[in-house]
Formats: structure tokens, sequence, C-alpha cells
């Protein structure tokens, strides 16, 4: 089948009411879900010994977009994950709405369209065995949060999620593209004292997260410890208490971290 | 020399923290300065110098963020404060003292002909656009990017509690950039009600600017040419500059004019005062609260504006504002290192020269800090009458040795 140019695709669905018209709310979601969770693959193959073998086995760039909404590439290569916004894919998933793409990461059964490499199931069932993983990490039991090392990579995935997501509200929602208008270009480094670091890159009010550490960072976080991170990612902690407490040491540029924290605020309100 | 730690002061914060949402709310949060280095809760003020609750003491230049222009519990204040309140502090009516303090300021201020009095900078900004709003029937609101006029929701600092409709109507320009301000005024042809500016820019987090030469006055030719109401903001320079208003002191003349904090030394009254063409609109807009027209410090303003006008206290803090920035620029070269100190004397700023984040200032002011210095890292700092020329001094040693220690950690520039 021959891709239509999106937008017309959605708003011929919409018009013939197949569907409903986007909100800014499933938009933003969606733009969370493909650019903030799933490039996490990419981390997982760093953290998870059974996620790296299934990784070690594939040699595919799938794709999930929605006509007229985002889209993303996971090039799956030489054991390693790299997700990408442009590009072609050997597998192609349409959703044809943002909701239903939603619909899928809020664990409801939907089924995309596959639009091309129908005949490549097997990546497919892989690709679901990462993603569970990845969820098991993201929306852990009560048990497996009982264990040290589960506890330090399951804040390290949401914690990157959760600064990943920033970029869908300083770029699409309303409130946030006013906080990002103004927010001040440079560097922040998080950092969880025995646990995980993860930096993010402000230039010009877009927004880059990776993991590790950065040299030199306009902005530091220091977060007490793993158990605290847990209930930061959660967004149960109250971050200018936790401040004053000297729970959370936050240093050097703190324009950036207040502007930046407003939007790391509102993640919750859309991925939970 | 023993250092002060603020054992006390973490401890009450851990207990405002259970009964208390962040502690400390706003710009008083310990997040702001230097968490654990920096006192969070004060105890008792006398001169220049306060005390926190683990009794440390301080030369203090945040002044309160502000109101202690005289010094903390001023003799003459108080005993104008401790006169009104044997008298009653709050009643069904306004007393006299709501007359005689609108009649001081309109004395005082060749530009304005009538005053109303508020309790918080906020207020009264805040009635002084809904007052342009109502006399030009207009909507739209211009300020400078970075400008703080106050926690209402207008203008309100982050996105906590606001929707879009708060501010929709809120636009900003570049501070010195006219062209920016005649492109707003160009697309929002007709709907420009006011443009609030304060006398010189003072963001925080970053250096003060002074207006460049003929910008405020070109605003004024703006707003002039097209019937817009000129606002200004001086809740945080008034009567640090000249006691007729800032805009005597940088020359222009702004149709209505907020004041608040050094009003009344530490007493809570503001005041948006104007010219008579904008009293008929004022009239219109409903101000009020409950304590606006309390009267003890409004007794306190009357007694500080005229103590900082019979002792001609601007010159004096002029003055020591001036040794200061001198002090500290040659004190930091001393030491290899570059600062720049920006704003009016009385209202002094510093900054590392080198670095953009603040890490230097952050060091510098957590160990002037502990060693009973207070100077805000990321806020503009405030000189009180009761800085003499002693305090300076003391301060230059104590920032002789926290330069030395910021260029040990971050070697010479
Ligand atoms: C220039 C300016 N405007 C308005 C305000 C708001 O005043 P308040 O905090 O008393 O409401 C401030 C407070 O710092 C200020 O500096």
């Amino acid at each position: 089948m021959k891709r239509l140019p999106g937008k017309i695709f959605s708003t011929a669905l919409v018009k013939a009411g197949v569907v409903e018209a986007t909100t800014e709310r499933d938009l933003i979601r969606a733009h969370m879900h493909l650019h903030a969770v799933l490039p996490r693959l990419a981390d997982l193959a760093r953290l998870d010994d059974e996620a790296r073998a299934i990784i070690s086995e594939m040699n595919v760039a799938i794709e999930f977009f929605v006509p007229g909404g985002p889209k993303v590439v996971l090039h799956f290569k030489n054991s390693s994950v790299r997700a990408v916004r442009t590009g072609k894919a050997d597998v192609c998933l349409m959703f044809p709405t943002c909701k239903m793409l939603n619909d899928m990461f809020d664990g409801k059964k939907v089924t995309p369209i596959p639009i091309k490499g129908v005949h490549r199931m097997g990546d497919l069932k892989k690709l679901t065995r990462l993603t569970d993983i990845l969820t098991r990490y993201l929306k852990p039991s009560q048990s497996e949060m009982a264990d040290k090392e589960f506890r330090a990579k399951h804040v390290e995935l949401s914690l990157l999620v959760g600064l990943a997501a920033t970029e869908a509200i300083a770029t699409i929602e309303a409130k946030g593209r006013r906080v990002a208008s103004h927010m001040p270009s440079g560097t922040m480094l998080y950092d969880v004292k025995g646990g995980p670091k993860a930096h993010v890159i402000v230039k010009d009010g877009k927004i880059e997260v990776f993991p590790g550490a950065i040299k030199d960072p306009t902005t530091t976080i220091e977060i007490r410890d793993v158990d605290l991170a847990v209930d930061l990612v959660k967004g149960e902690v109250d971050t200018f208490a936790a401040n004053g407490s000297g729970d959370i040491k936050a240093s050097g540029g703190l324009a950036l971290a207040d502007e930046y924290n407003a939007l790391f605020d509102r993640v919750g309100l859309y991925l939970s | 020399m023993k250092l002060n730690s603020f054992d006390k002061s973490k401890e009450l914060f851990l207990r405002a923290t259970k009964v208390i949402p962040s502690g400390i709310s706003g710009n008083k949060n310990p997040a702001f300065a230097v968490p654990g280095s920096f006192p969070y809760f004060a105890e008792s003020g006398e001169g220049c110098r306060y005390k926190d609750v683990d009794g440390n003491e301080y030369i203090d230049y945040l002044a309160g963020y502000g109101p202690i222009v005289l010094g903390y519990n001023d003799p003459v204040v108080e005993a104008a404060a401790d006169a009104q309140r044997k008298l009653g502090a709050a009643f069904n009516h306004p007393t006299p003292r709501a007359v005689e303090l609108a009649e001081k300021l309109v004395d005082l201020i060749p530009a304005i002909d009538w005053c109303a009095f508020g309790k918080n900078g906020s207020d009264v900004t805040a009635y002084a656009i809904q007052t342009a709003r109502e006399h030009t029937q207009r909507r739209k609101i211009l300020m400078a990017k970075g400008a703080y006029h106050g926690s209402q929701s207008w203008c309100r600092h982050g996105l906590g509690g606001l929707i879009e409709s708060d501010y929709e109507h809120v636009l900003t320009f570049t501070w010195n950039d006219a062209d920016s301000v005649m492109d707003l005024v160009k697309k929002y042809d007709g709907d420009v009600a006011g443009i609030i500016i304060t006398p010189y820019h003072h963001p925080a987090f970053a250096d003060q600017e002074m207006p460049a030469p003929g910008f405020l006055q070109t605003l004024r030719k703006i707003c002039d040419d097209h019937e817009i109401v000129f606002i200004l903001d001086d809740v945080r320079a008034g009567f640090r500059l000249d006691m007729k208003g800032s805009h005597e002191y940088f020359g222009f003349k702004p149709d209505l004019t907020c004041y608040c904090k050094a009003m009344a030394n530490g007493y809570a009254v503001s005041a948006c005062c104007g010219s008579q063409p904008f009293k008929n609109a004022a009239s219109r807009v409903f101000f009020t609260g409950t304590y606006y027209t309390s009267a003890v410090e409004q007794a306190a303003s009357l007694a500080c504006l005229d103590e900082l006008v019979k002792s001609n206290a601007i010159e004096h803090m002029m003055k020591m504002g001036t040794m200061l920035m001198d002090g500290l620029k040659k004190t930091a070269a001393d030491n290899g290192l570059e600062v720049r100190l920006t704003g009016p004397p009385t209202l002094p700023f510093m900054t590392f020269a080198s670095e953009k984040n603040f890490r230097r200032s952050q060091l510098f002011s957590g160990e002037a800090a502990k060693r009973g210095v207070l100077l805000h890292p990321h806020h503009n700092w405030f000189i009180m009458r009761a800085h003499k020329e002693a305090d300076i001094q003391r301060t230059l040693e104590v920032a002789d040795a926290c330069f030395a220690i910021v260029s040990k950690e971050f070697g010479k520039d």
C-alpha cells in the first residue's frame, strides 16, 4: 500500500467520522510514548540481560507512526537500539489516531495497521517481549521493587522517560511553550547518589535527554538516594521542601532548574 | 573564627515542611539562595544587623527583600507604629492616617495627584494594570522579559495554578529595546492598555541593567502617541533613588506609579499613585482588602518617609553603596578575580565575570553567610540608612576571605 500523506489521511478519517479529532492531550501523550518511552529500549539494552539477548538477535528498523502525528523509527542493529524520528524502516506500524497509539501504551488491546514488513512477525514478537520488559521496569510490582538493583534500574528508566517527556510539554502544550520560550539554554545533570545519572541539554528551548553524566553542567541536581528518586519520579516529592532539607541539592544555574522543573512537574499529568 | 551553622534553621524548616506547602513558599524558599549555607528563619533585628534562629548575626544586605530602608527596629518608626497601635490597628473605617499618607505622597512626588493603598507590591501592580485597562477600555499589557511585577496571576512566575486566559493579554518586550515595544504596539494596534516597567531592569539570576539613554523617554512618547497608560513599578527601587520617585532620577514621567518596599521600613503597606486624568478610572476599579486600611502600617509609613527626607538618607545610602561596590571590585581583583557590580549604588548586585551559572556566587554567598554577612547570590542587594562605614569595612574583610575561597576552588581569572 502506498503511503498517503499523513495529514490528509487523518483529516479524511476524522471527516468520515471513522475517528475522533486529536486533542492536545492525545497528541502530547502520543509524542511522549514515541519519543520518551520507546527510546528507552536503547537503555534497556544496557541495563537488562534478557533484553540485551533479544536485541542481539535483531537486525531491523521498525517504525511507529500516527498519520499527521508523531513518528519514531527504532533501529535494532549490532546489539543496540537507536531511535530516530525520520527515515525509512523495514516494518511500519500505523496507528490511525494518537488515541489508539496511547490506548496501546495504556495496556488496552489495539492492533496497529501494518503498512510494511507484515512478514517480519518474528521481529514484532521480539519487540513485544522487549516492551513487556520495559513495562516491568516502568510499572513495577512491589515485590520487584524490594530488590535494590531493580529499584536503581526502575529509577534510571523512569527518570529518563520523565526528562525526555518534557520535550512534548515544551513544544506542544500551550502552557509549556510559554515556559520554554523564556527558558535559558544550558545543561542539567541529575545525579542520584548511589544510583544513576542522567543529563538534559536545553538549547534555544529545545530539549534533549541522555543517560549518564555531562562535564561542567550549568545546573546540578543531586538527589539523596535511590529511594528518594523513586518517590521523585512518582511525583510524590515536594521539591522545594526537599531542597531546603538538603534531600535534593540544586546548584549552579537555578533559573534553568526553576523553569525546567515547571515542565518536569507537568509530565505526571500525561504519563502515570 | 567560628563559622555559623544553621541547625535550628534546618530543624524548623523540617517542621515547616510538615504543615506548610514547600516549607517556605515563593522566593524566600531556601532553594533560591544557598540551601545548607544560609539561614532560613529570622529571630530579631537592630540597625543593619539581624539574628537568625541559630543566634547567628548578619550584616544584612537583603533588608527583608527591600522594605528595611532605615534599619531594623528603627526607633522613630516603631514609636509611630506603637502610638497608632495604642489607638487601634484595624477599624470599620480608615483612620486619618490614610488621608495624611496620601497627602504626604502627593506632596513628595510631583508626578502624582492621588494614591490608593494596599498591603503588598502585587496588590498595587495588579490595580495599576486594571486601572489602565479601565481608562483605555483595552486589554493588552506590555512588560519587559524577565521583569518581576509580583505574584498575581497576570504576571505570576511558573505555571502552577494558572490558566492561559490569566496571562494571554500580557506580552513581553526586551528591556532597552524600544523597537520591540513598538512592534507589539503596532501588532496590537488599538488594544494596548498599558506598558508597565521598572525604572531600571533588575531581574533575578542576572546582572542589573540601567536604562539606555532615551529608552524610558521613548516609551513615554510611544504611550503618548498611542494613548497607552505608562505604569512605573517602583516597588523595589522606590525611595532608594530619589524621594520624588525613581522617574525623577531617570528623567521621565509615568502616568501611574507603584510603591511598596521602602515606604514603611518593614510595615506592610503599598501604594498605587497616579496623575489626575487616571483618577476616575482608578475609582471604578473595586480595590480593597480586609487590611488595606489598617492604620499601624500607615502611621509607620508616615514616619519612615519623614525620616528618609529629614536625614537625607538616600545620599548616605548612595555613599555606602558606592563604597561597597568599589570595595568588592578591588577586593576581588586582589584575589585574582573579576566581578561585575551592576545597578545603582543603593541596590547593587555582584556576579562573577567568568561564569554564567552562579556557582562562584553560590560559594561566595554561602561562605559569607557562615561569616556573618548576608549577600544573596541571585537577587539584587539593598543598602539601608543604618549601614555605616565600619559595616562596609567589615563586609569587605569577610568578602576578602570568601573571594580567597572562591579563587582556591575555581582558580583565578
Ligand atoms: C519590582 C517589583 N514589583 C512588584 C513586586 C511584588 O511585590 P510583593 O512581593 O510585595 O507583592 C516586587 C517584589 O519583589 C518587585 O520587586
